[in-house]
């Protein structure tokens, strides 16, 4: 059972991960907790919902199933145009409330702006889709059994495996392009880099389309291997938080890190506590990285 | 509203035989409780109405040991404090020995403990289902006092496990909502299914509207159970039967009465719960109840569908009767009556101006007599409380079909059985 318990946690961890990502940017880049970020994944997930029915409606291939998944093409064209909505949503918050308060305002009032933001979204979302859960697909998906007594199901080997390029195609454009260097070196020192000719509003506009694209895949992960609810970025914004403290903000790897460890501790703390104490792990967790190691795992010491 | 309440009872009263007796003061004043007002208006509104009937109805038949009866309603708006001062008013101003109410548990208890106990007055409600009420009665904390003519959700655990047995399953694991409802209902049905043969492989709480319940899920799995007995509420509960079934646990599941709905089928899809098996609530099925139910139609031009309804008028029945069989009107004496006239091998009398008149002639000849209502023949244990009928369904397709119907004595028995 503890493989089984593992594999959950993996399976949590990656959409704890995606989220996680774009959180530990905008935290470290433009320096506010944003607690609004999750609600980007619950709106991915509910625009894919638009894409899909749209996509679907041509017929054809786009409304068939692939393979062993329960989804078709339709939800695979669906997610860039997510991606794109979604990180339209950021950027509109952005230029409309984050960037005015931030000229004016302390961090204390971002925070509470972006509470407010959080529940204005969320609310958005029931008066157009409603409150009930939603479903990509009605299909019951059976999983199937791993060497090692394991149970996953095929769309969840697909989450894992979108995850994992995911993350690669971020390190590359981190590490190899201009964009994503002048990226890191606003994250180090804003002033200094505007100094040097970096276009910082360019590459804010860049980390909130990361992070919001990140949240919209994410969304739609969750959407696909659990269900669509209004509340559904709202639930993770605790294990969100915990990832991104945890693996030190700013950090890709310890954004993904981080939401490992989260899925694979909430996963297997139900071996030794009862269940019911199990939304109580991620905060247990920023307890004792606060406590231990105030950067996190792959952060730098504040001077 | 209230004043035309309060008239229609002194008409009531007034039409009943005026001769005094020695014994009692007339009129014989019954309080009742009840929000007639406030979030559960019109709920309550429709009890209070049929608790006058069952007064009026007794008048017809002469009255409480020759008086009429009095018929005095106080509103609780549905609220603690505003119930707690209404049955100090009747008690203390008006002198009523019994209180019919409240409707929610909630109003109910603090009446209760704060006033019906330390009074020394009969308290029986028509609607509260809490079991904290059982618990209460089994400390002794109310002396007795207390009554209703509302199942309690003792049966629902009981139910639960023998659908379970009696389907062949042995080791069943449990998944719960983590409420007072949820938590008391797994304790018991873990309790139960021992009693009955069966066993547990896990017992795994759950907290409302998660996202996922993937961990409970894999941990209700270990043990590899031939059955899952879900107590849950439909969105949720939705959501945990697709994972249970993906992760590959059985579609051996018995659900409580909260999954009999509509939106709980189509969330998982009717096609996959074609072996689940369910209980419910019913009506009983006997001419009292029917005989009721006319009378009914005929005084409100309406059949009695609705929360209480039944309940209440036998509430109202059950005290006056015991205030008939004891002779003073005093709360020790009608607490120490109710048993009984509901007693089980007394003779059978039924709901109506005839039948409480042959009823009254029994207790004049010094018979113990069985009340049977409209809610059936009632049987209240130590604690006060009594049992329902239950029935079972499952999923034909997208049909919900009947499978099978437990009297009220089959619960009480298997109740007994059970606790014994």
């Amino acid at each position: 059972m503890i493989l089984q318990h593992v594999a959950d946690g993996i399976l949590s961890g990656a959409v704890v991960a995606l989220g996680a990502i774009g959180l530990s940017f905008t935290m470290k880049m433009l320096r506010f907790a944003n607690f609004s970020h999750s609600e980007l994944l619950t709106w991915g997930a509910y625009s894919a919902l638009v894409f899909v029915a749209f996509f679907s409606s041509f017929g054809g291939f786009l409304d068939r199933t692939i393979g062993p998944f329960s989804f078709g093409a339709s939800l695979l064209l669906a997610m860039p145009c997510a991606c794109i909505a979604t990180s339209m949503v950021a950027l509109l918050l952005h230029r409309f409330v984050f960037e005015r308060l931030s000229r004016m305002a302390g961090h204390m009032t971002m925070v509470f702006a972006s509470f407010g933001v959080a529940l204005t979204l969320r609310h958005l979302v029931v008066l157009i889709w409603g409150s009930d859960p939603i479903y990509y697909s009605r299909e019951l998906q059976f999983a199937i059994l791993l060497p090692g007594n394991v149970r996953v199901m095929p769309d969840q080997v697909f989450l894992l495996g979108l995850t994992v390029v995911v993350v690669i195609a971020l390190h590359l454009f981190m590490s190899r392009s201009r964009a994503g260097i002048s990226m890191r070196g606003v994250a180090e020192n804003p002033d200094l880099a505007r100094a040097s000719g970096v276009n910082v509003d360019r590459i804010v506009t860049w980390v909130w389309v990361i992070g919001a694209s990140g949240a919209a895949i994410g969304g739609v992960l969750y959407g696909m291997t659990v269900q669509l609810r209004p509340e559904l970025g709202f639930s993770l914004i605790l294990p969100l938080f915990a990832a991104a403290i945890l693996g030190g903000t700013g950090s890709l790897y310890g954004a993904v890190l981080g939401g490992l460890i989260v899925g694979l501790s909430e996963n297997l703390s139900v071996m030794v506590i009862p269940t019911t104490y199990k939304p109580a792990v991620p905060f247990l967790l920023i307890l004792a990285i606060l406590y231990f190691r105030p950067e996190g795992i792959f952060g730098e010491r504040s001077r | 509203m209230l004043q035309k309440f309060g008239l229609a009872a002194v008409v009531a009263a007034l039409t009943g035989i005026g001769s005094s007796a020695g014994a009692v003061d007339c009129p014989v004043k019954l309080g009742a409780i009840l929000p007639v007002s406030g979030p559960m208006g019109q709920v309550g509104e429709r009890i209070a109405e049929t608790g006058l009937f069952a007064v009026e109805q007794f008048n017809e038949a002469g009255g409480v040991l020759g008086c009429p009866v009095e018929y005095v309603l106080r509103d609780t708006q549905g609220q603690s404090a505003v119930g707690v001062d209404a049955a100090k008013s009747l008690v203390d101003l008006d002198g009523v020995q019994a209180l019919i109410g409240a409707v929610s548990s909630g109003v109910s208890l603090p009446v209760l403990t704060s006033v019906a106990v330390p009074s020394k007055v009969v308290q029986v409600s028509c609607c509260s289902s809490s079991e904290s009420f059982t618990t209460l009665a089994e400390e002794g904390k109310t002396e007795g006092y207390w009554f209703r003519t509302y199942a309690t959700n003792r049966s629902q655990s009981a139910i639960g496990a023998k659908l379970t047995v009696d389907s062949g399953f042995r080791k069943t694991a449990v998944i719960y909502v983590n409420t007072d409802f949820g938590v008391g209902l797994a304790k018991r049905f873990e309790r139960d299914i021992a009693k009955l043969g069966g066993s547990i492989t896990s017992l795994v709480a759950y907290n409302e509207s998660q996202q996922s319940y993937r961990a409970e899920v894999t941990k209700a799995l270990e043990g590899n159970p031939d059955s899952l007995f879900l107590v849950a509420f439909p969105v949720d509960g939705a959501t945990i039967t697709r994972e249970w079934l993906s992760l590959g646990g059985t579609d051996n599941l018995i659900v409580n009465n909260s999954l009999r709905s509509d939106d709980y089928f189509q969330a998982v899809g009717s096609q996959f719960l074609q072996n689940m098996q369910g209980y419910d609530s019913a009506q009983p099925r006997l001419p009292s109840v029917d005989s009721f139910n006319e009378m009914f139609e005929a005084r409100f031009e309406g059949p009695p569908n609705g929360p209480g309804l039944h309940s209440v008028y036998d509430a109202v029945t059950v005290v006056l009767l015991a205030m008939e069989a004891s002779g003073d009107i005093t709360g020790d004496s009608i607490r120490d009556n109710i048993r009984l006239v509901t007693s089980p091998d007394g003779v059978e009398v039924y709901p109506g101006p005839e039948g409480i008149a042959r009823a009254k002639e029994l207790l004049a000849e010094g018979k113990t007599i069985r009340y049977v209502g409209a809610t059936g023949a009632l049987s209240f244990d130590g604690n006060g409380d009594v049992q329902a009928p239950k029935m079972t369904w499952k999923l034909d397709g997208d049909e919900n079909v009947e499978t099978g119907y437990m009297s009220t004595a089959e619960v009480a028995e298997l109740i007994r059985m059970l606790d014994g």
